[in-house]
This record gives C-alpha cells, structure tokens and sequence, in this order.
C-alpha cells in the first residue's frame, strides 16, 4: 500500500516536472536589441534586459531613462519600447494549428511602436493593446503608442 | 515668507496636475508598415471609439472616461520628438525561407538548395542567434511516420547550416508532421509544395 502511493506519488511529481518543462520551453519571443538600462519582471524577481533573452508569457519589462529595448516575438510580432516605458505581455499564444492565438499588451507608461505579426493576421480580434485610457485593436498595422 | 509659501503651494499643485490629470493623456499614431502599406486601429473605452485607417493619423485620448478624439495628422517631426527611440531599436521583421524536398526523402530541390546561401546571408547580416526549422510533410503515407520524416528534413537542414558555420545552439528545429500543410490536401495526397522545411531567421 505504502509502496503504491509512493510510486503514485512521484509518477505525479514526473508528470508534473515534465509538464511545466514542456511548457517553459515554448518558444515566445526574444529581446532581438537593448540599450541603455533596462529590466524584466518575471515571477516576483527582477533582472537586467540582456540582448538574446528570452520572453515569457507574463513578463513586466521596465526601461531607464536611457534604456529603449527591440523585442520579437515568435509569430513575427515586433515591439520596441522608448525610454521611461513599461509594458507587461499579459497573454501571448501561438499556436496555429490548434487554432489557439491571443496577443495582449500592457502598455502602462512611456512610448511604443507595435508591428503586427501573424496572431494579427490570422485573428485580428485576438490582438489588443491596452493603455491605461483605452484599448487598441489593430488590423495588420504599425501603431505608435504614448502613455504619459 | 507667505509669498515663497504661496509659490511652494503653487508649484505642488502644479506637480499634481502632471501626475494625475495629464498622466492619464494617451497617444496613438497609425503609421505605415514596413512595405509602405497602412493598415488600420480602433481605440477605444468606455466612453466611445475612434477608428484609424490613414497613415500618421493619431488620436489623443485624455483618461477612460472621455471618448478618444477625432483623428488629426501628425506630423513626421512630431512622430520623430515623441517616438525615436522607441523606432531607432524596432529590430528588422524576422525573414522567413521555405525549402522543398523530393518525394519521401531529406534530399533537397535543387532550387531550394539555391536558397541556402541566402539564409546564411540573413543569419550574418541579422546576426541572428534565434533560428527556427520547422519541418513539413505531405499527407501520403502514416501520420507518425510522416512526423518522423518532417523532423529528418528539418535536421537535414541544420545540418546544413551548421556545416556553413552557424552555430548549432542558435537553430531550434521542430518538426510538424502532416498536420501543417502549406496547401489544403485530403488524406493520403502526395503534394510537392507541402514536402517542405520553414525557415525563419529572428
């Protein structure tokens, strides 16, 4: 009996490490270009941008007063943030042939410039950028975006 | 003495001002995209919408309870003082490459493997270090083992760029099987132009 639910036990931890591994190696998006100073707030702990990082799904970036930061995402999305920015990715998914597609962005202060990529292109409904004033949907397009 | 008080007083109520009131002011410009087309926005909130289909229209939207305004032109100035920095590091989009196979095998078409010199072009001049192979197959044959071979093509094409001397850490190869075609076939269809790996250089 003893032996039974232990060997449950830690075929449930295999499950669970395998699954979250799975889902942590998803592909998001990556910082392509950073200058200046620049962090990311990512499961309660902050860390310096750095060129090639990785994106997640959930991630809080913040630029200095002399930082701006390029980031792409992996369906072709492309976001650029000015000095004195914040913006979390509330929502990203990609995955077409599921049909499952959202893009959500934050944009709490500072200055944007937003390229569409395919989530845009194949969902335009999924798509939203939303500023503290109001909320932007975008039909394949270029938006520049200032929140003061 | 009650005067400098006076202008300490004003001075905060001004801070204030630019902390509450105009802090909520928001900007949007719809700018053409790269290959000069515009595409068009709604921004909206609770109190209405504006819609944007014209290239450097912009919208001003004071706080979530007043409608957005009418939209006015922007001039290139303007967009430059607000938005420079922010374009000066908008990296180049991602260059996608699709590279066909013969007929149930990792060998390349000749004219995809006219194709590869252009990748590696795109790879030095991006010095890009994210690089995405993703391979493809008809639907003749097994789902398992058409998902075999798409991830044989698409290892035959890291091969080939590693060969060339990129980096093996900076290719990330998938492979989709017959579930992703590039043209809509029925089952058990062979069709060249689904026989293929995707290539896309960040």
């Amino acid at each position: 009996m003893k032996l039974t639910s232990l060997l449950m036990l830690s075929v449930a931890v295999f499950i669970f490490i395998f699954a979250t591994g799975a889902a942590a190696e998803e592909f998001v998006g990556l910082v392509k270009s950073v200058e200046g100073q620049a962090s990311v707030l990512r499961g309660g702990e902050t860390k310096d941008v750095v060129a090639s990082m990785e994106i997640k799904m959930g991630d809080v970036l913040k630029t200095g007063g002399d930082g701006s930061v390029g980031l792409i995402f992996s369906d072709d999305t492309i976001i650029s943030m000015g000095p004195r920015t914040e913006l979390a990715v509330e929502e990203y998914l990609f995955e077409p042939i599921e049909g499952k597609l959202a893009f959500i962005a934050k944009i709490l202060r500072g200055t944007v410039s937003y390229l569409s990529g395919q989530i845009a292109k194949l969902s335009p409904e999924s798509v939203q950028l939303v500023t503290p004033a109001a909320t932007i949907g975008v039909r394949g397009t270029h938006v520049l975006i200032k929140v003061d | 003495m009650a005067n400098s008080h006076l202008r300490r007083c004003l001075a905060l109520a001004f801070c204030v001002c630019v902390i509450t009131a105009c802090s909520q002011k928001n900007v949007v410009v719809l700018v053409p995209d790269p290959d000069g087309s515009v595409g068009s926005i709604t921004v909206a909130n609770a109190a209405g919408s504006v819609e944007i289909d014209a290239a450097n229209e912009s919208t001003a939207i004071r706080d979530a309870e007043t409608a957005p305004s009418a939209p006015v032109e922007m001039g290139q100035k303007d967009i430059d003082n607000l938005f420079g920095p922010a374009l000066a590091i908008q990296p180049q989009p991602p260059l996608h490459f699709i590279l066909y196979f013969e007929k149930n095998s990792t060998r390349l078409k000749p004219s995809s493997l006219a194709v590869l010199p252009d990748i590696l072009a795109a790879v030095q001049t991006r010095r890009s270090d994210h690089i995405s192979v993703v391979g493809h197959s008809d639907t003749l044959g097994d789902k398992s083992y058409n998902l075999a071979l798409s991830k044989r093509r698409a290892v035959a094409v890291k091969k080939r760029l590693v060969k060339k001397g990129v980096d093996e850490a900076f290719i990330e190869t998938t492979s989709h099987g017959e579930e992703n075609p590039l043209v809509k076939t029925a089952d058990n269809v062979g069709n060249p132009q689904n026989r293929r790996v995707e290539v896309v250089v960040r």
